[in-house]
């Protein structure tokens, strides 16, 4: 089963478009209420997502089959409301929004140096990008260029109000050439670190052993390991730039919540160290927010994959190469 | 300037850790990138980006530039003879 995820937003740009319109005059929930109802029942018979996260729940958090299946429903059911408040974001509804550790952003953004923002597809992290946002500092975050232009043109309306910018993942690699510029030029860059796009090589980590979950049961508990790309852990370790763990859950129907952790590692530390140091903290930090939020885990792929296979093994050799 | 390709072999090898790639196999002609040539990627990229700021004191920004410079040993090494400033 591939274990990359390669999707985009559902939906075509005139569904994209009538969307919004459909938002500047109804309330959020009546949407809910109908994709919850209609939408995610149809989505679960249709979809292979239902499996996958079935899986998740049962293995990884550690319930039962009955509350598996029905936390599957919800789960979908939360991701069609992100969906949601994404589109009504764009049309120009506002969320009641809590931070917490926001002194954390604002004490790096007083100083000359960039620094990075590490993210996940948890809860809805592009509210992040209205709310965390400096005067000073540009920020620029990396974004999936494959995704819908529908999108991509809303995203950039609404970023363009808040001093951020995109960088889009290019196959020619020239999106590295701007991050390591935006950086070096004491910009903020934001880019997700649960999904390999761009270079294969990834390391590995124990994630969400269900044993270490306060669901777990001897008899489901079995650890597995989880690839997570190498690309912002050696961006940010060879720039020895400061690091911000930022996730965005969803706390109630109108509110959300964002979580700002610093990442630390000692930069003095041999490279692949650093690199170490720096993927267990963003691991340890995703770990706790996903055991908080079981349900806002939208990975919808086999992101534990299956065993590793011959060429695998030869990237995760290639990516655990010194760089010391 | 084949002293400047040997130079660069040697330190492209150390940040790297191409420690099954022997410097006389390491053909200074042979493409980076791709299944033909040794097939480093992005990441590999950054830290030649890095190795060649910190060795050579030259900054690279430009992705188009990127492209033609990081084609193979020998282009990198005409590109530091060019524009070296240590």
């Amino acid at each position: 089963m591939d274990n990359n995820w390669t999707g985009t937003t559902y939906g075509n740009e005139w569904m994209h478009r009538w969307l919004i319109r459909l938002l500047r005059y109804i309330d959020t929930r009546v949407i809910y209420t109908f994709t919850s109802l209609c939408v995610i029942p149809v989505c679960l018979m249709l979809n292979p997502s239902r499996g996958i996260i079935y899986r998740y729940f049962r293995q990884r958090v550690g319930y039962g089959r009955i509350k598996s299946a029905w936390k599957t429903y919800v789960n979908h059911c939360l991701f069609g409301q992100v969906v949601i408040d994404k589109f009504a974001m764009y049309a120009g509804k506002k969320f009641n929004i809590e931070v917490e550790g926001a002194e954390h952003f604002t004490e790096l953004t007083r100083q000359k140096e960039g620094f990075m923002l590490l993210s996940a597809h948890i809860g809805n992290y592009e509210i992040a990008g209205y709310t965390l946002v400096s005067k000073e500092k540009p920020l620029k975050a990396l974004v999936f260029a494959g995704e819908k232009a529908s999108v991509m043109r809303n995203r950039n309306k609404m970023f363009a109000q808040t001093n951020t910018g995109m960088i889009a993942i290019q196959p020619d690699m020239s999106h590295l050439f701007e991050i390591d510029q935006a950086l070096t030029d004491g910009e903020i860059v934001s880019m997700s670190t649960d999904r390999i796009n761009g270079s294969p090589k990834f390391i590995e980590h124990d994630f969400l052993k269900a044993s270490r979950t306060e669901h777990a049961s001897d008899a489901q508990s079995h650890g597995a390991k989880a690839k997570f790309p190498l690309g912002p852990f050696a961006i940010a370790t060879a720039r020895s730039v400061n690091v911000l763990a930022v996730n965005v859950m969803k706390s109630s129907l109108q509110g959300y919540k964002i979580y700002v952790t610093p990442l630390h590692y000692d930069k003095s530390a041999p490279r692949q160290e650093q690199i170490r140091q720096l993927s267990d903290a963003y691991v340890s930090e995703l770990e706790r927010l996903v055991c908080r939020y079981p349900t806002q885990w939208y990975n919808y792929f086999d992101f534990w994959g299956e065993s590793p296979e011959p060429s695998d093994e030869r990237t995760k050799l290639s990516a655990e190469r010194k760089h010391d | 300037m084949e002293q400047l390709i040997k130079d660069l072999k040697l330190q492209i090898k150390e940040a790297l850790n191409l420690e099954e790639l022997s410097l006389e196999d390491f053909d200074a002609d042979a493409p980076l990138f791709g299944d033909e040539g040794i097939g480093l990627d992005s990441i590999d990229v950054l830290e030649i980006i890095v190795l060649l700021e910190k060795e050579y004191g030259i900054r690279l920004a430009n992705p188009q530039e990127g492209k033609a410079i990081f084609k193979s040993v020998r282009t990198i090494a005409e590109y530091v003879q060019a524009n070296r400033k240590k």
